[in-house]
């Protein structure tokens, strides 16, 4: 079964490229320059070699993994306050209705303002971005307990703090899991962005302004296909762990695989 | 279950609190206060666009000639000389890249900055207006109706176009102009979007060998030639916090400037070292000169033109902007 789909997969992805390959090398017009995958990919097996962009990865990595926990430090236990206590949920939820819909990119000119640190401005940047997933996603596990679990607990005499801990919070992990995997797709690309917006010493985007700035369309793309490695890799992780961790969850809810 | 969980919240958390202190621990040290050469700061750090013009200041760390100074210089891409201004006034960059033309218009907008040392000046070839292979155009004249794409509008790339209009006997308002990012130009041209483009190296080269394309003026001759474009920038409040420190850094500038223009192998040998162009490229693209002391006269051309062309509503005199660096030494 997974055997199969990987390897259709795989199928898929390859002819995407050959298609690409043959659509730039013959049927686009000989007055337009774009890199054919094959240059991008030879550039993108290249490009480790290049401290350039050694240095810039490790950078963007670094804001990206540091603005995530963050944004997990800050989201999740505002997210278990918030659902355990519906006053302040009933409070707070208005103005979180305002900021979510915010494009993170929007607050970049904001931040290099207000921020003097050029590595805090983008963690912030992608805090903020990462905050709102993670949050809307633990209020609705939150939401999500059986009431009929919470009562027999109450029954027995737990105070709400032991049906929180016992009950609420097991149920929510895997829900705050899922808005943490979602909330890695989105810092990333503001990790990335921050840079093509405000520049730095180093980076991912710092390093595709420079190939800009040089004619270099191929380092460019090479640069893109990394970001969308270092993508993919750390959502399979994040996959990866939330199965092992969460197998009685998705037990519980038939298993539906992305 | 709770107890694996509550395990791993442990580990995240420590690992969090350890990334913090690292990230906060060694900011301060070395950047301030007493040290042999007397300046208030040794270490600052200044924004540069990944392209020839700023090559001075590789060339100056590479010859000790920051370090003579008792400075040590960190230089930061930016984005363009306009998105740089936020960055110096939160303090992020001391010195800063810019273009004259984007400096003068935001100090007519009240912002408080001053120029502090001269960087890239036009020379012959270095800003054309290109046109494709076979293109019907010939003249300026035959631009009337046309588009032209620029990499900024309401700036230097307009400004310099307009020039060469006037000349033809067009203003702004016979052409239609539109902004596009240097690298996407040829293709843009190619597939019919715009029918010219003011274009600068490394990108004329490249257009040239790659599409063919062709000059259909200099732009900067007549009211531009030696336009000056690049110089460095840094707030009022910086200036006048840190003189020791501006005026190490404009006598080390200087001192490059000079060594660039006196020998072309210098900024040859320089430019694949921080930007993204190779070695073969940097020797034979164009370039213009790097002036080594501030000119009054030369700037207030720059702003008279920006007057002329309605870039300023009311004139500027350039002397209140400049800082130029001290005389002695």
């Amino acid at each position: 079964m997974t055997r199969a789909r990987l390897t259709r997969g795989v199928i898929g992805a390859a002819g995407f490229l050959v298609a690409g390959e043959l659509f730039i090398r013959f049927v686009m017009s000989e007055d337009l320059l774009f890199p054919p995958p094959s240059v991008i990919f030879l550039e993108a097996a290249r490009l480790p070699a290049d401290p350039d962009f050694l240095a810039g990865s490790l950078t963007t990595i670094g804001n990206w993994g540091l603005g995530l926990l963050i944004a997990v430090a800050v989201a999740v236990p505002l997210g278990v306050l918030l659902g355990a206590v519906p006053p302040v949920e009933q409070a707070v939820r208005p103005l979180v209705e305002f900021l979510r819909p915010i494009p993170s990119v929007a607050i970049i000119p904001l931040a290099i303002l207000l921020i003097p640190s050029d590595q805090w401005m983008k963690v912030s940047v992608i805090v903020f971005a990462s905050l709102w997933p993670i949050l809307i996603n633990t209020l609705y596990g939150m939401h999500d307990v059986d009431p009929l679990a919470k009562d027999s607990l109450r029954t027995f005499g737990f105070g709400e703090l032991a049906v929180l801990r016992r009950v609420s919070l097991p149920n929510a992990a895997p829900f705050v899991a899922t808005g943490v995997r979602i909330a890695a797709g989105i810092a990333l690309v503001l990790a990335v962005s921050a840079e093509l917006v405000a520049g730095g010493s180093d980076g991912l985007g710092v390093y595709v302004v420079m190939a800009g700035s040089a004619n270099r369309m191929d380092l460019i793309m090479a640069a893109t296909v990394w970001a969308g490695v270092f993508g993919v890799l750390a959502n399979l992780a994040l996959l990866a762990g939330e199965r092992r961790l969460f197998r009685w969850h998705a037990l519980r809810t038939g298993a539906a695989r992305s | 279950m709770t107890r694996t969980l509550r395990g791993r919240a442990v580990v995240v958390g420590a690992a969090l609190a350890l990334t913090l202190a690292g990230c906060g621990a060694g900011e301060e040290a070395g950047t301030t206060s007493a040290n042999g050469s007397g300046l208030e700061k040794t270490t600052i750090k200044v924004g540069v666009l990944p392209i020839p013009d700023p090559v001075s200041v590789y060339i100056a760390n590479a010859k000790g000639f920051f370090k003579a100074e008792g400075l040590t210089v960190e230089p930061v891409i930016i984005t363009g000389g306009a998105a740089a201004i936020p960055k110096i006034k939160s303090r992020e960059l001391d010195i800063s890249q810019t273009n004259y033309v984007s400096t003068f218009a935001a100090v007519a907008q009240g912002e408080k900055i001053k120029l502090v040392a001269d960087m890239y000046q036009a020379g012959p070839n270095t800003f054309n207006i290109m046109v494709p292979k076979d293109s019907p155009i010939k003249t300026v004249a035959e631009l009337k109706g046309k588009t032209i794409l620029v990499n900024n509008l309401n700036n230097v790339a307009q400004l310099a176009v307009e020039t060469q209009l006037k000349v033809a006997g067009l203003t702004k308002d016979d052409v239609k102009f539109a902004e596009k990012p240097f690298p996407e130009m040829g293709n843009a041209v190619n597939s019919g979007q715009a029918d010219a483009a003011w274009i600068t190296e490394p990108f004329i080269t490249a257009n040239q060998s790659q599409f063919g394309f062709t000059k259909l003026a200099d732009t900067m001759t007549g009211q531009t030639e030696n336009l000056p474009i690049a110089g460095w920038m840094a707030t009022d409040e910086w200036v006048q916090k840190y003189p020791k420190t501006l005026a190490a850094f404009q006598r080390a500038i200087s001192k490059a400037q000079e060594l660039a223009s006196s020998d072309r192998k210098e900024i040859e040998k320089m430019i694949p070292t921080y930007t993204k162009i190779d070695a073969k490229t940097a020797s034979v693209i164009t370039l213009g000169t790097f002036p080594s002391e501030l000119n009054r006269d030369r700037l207030q051309k720059v702003a008279d033109l920006m007057a002329e062309y309605k870039y300023l509503s009311s004139p500027i005199d350039v002397s209140s902007v400049i800082v130029p660096a001290p005389t002695s030494g």
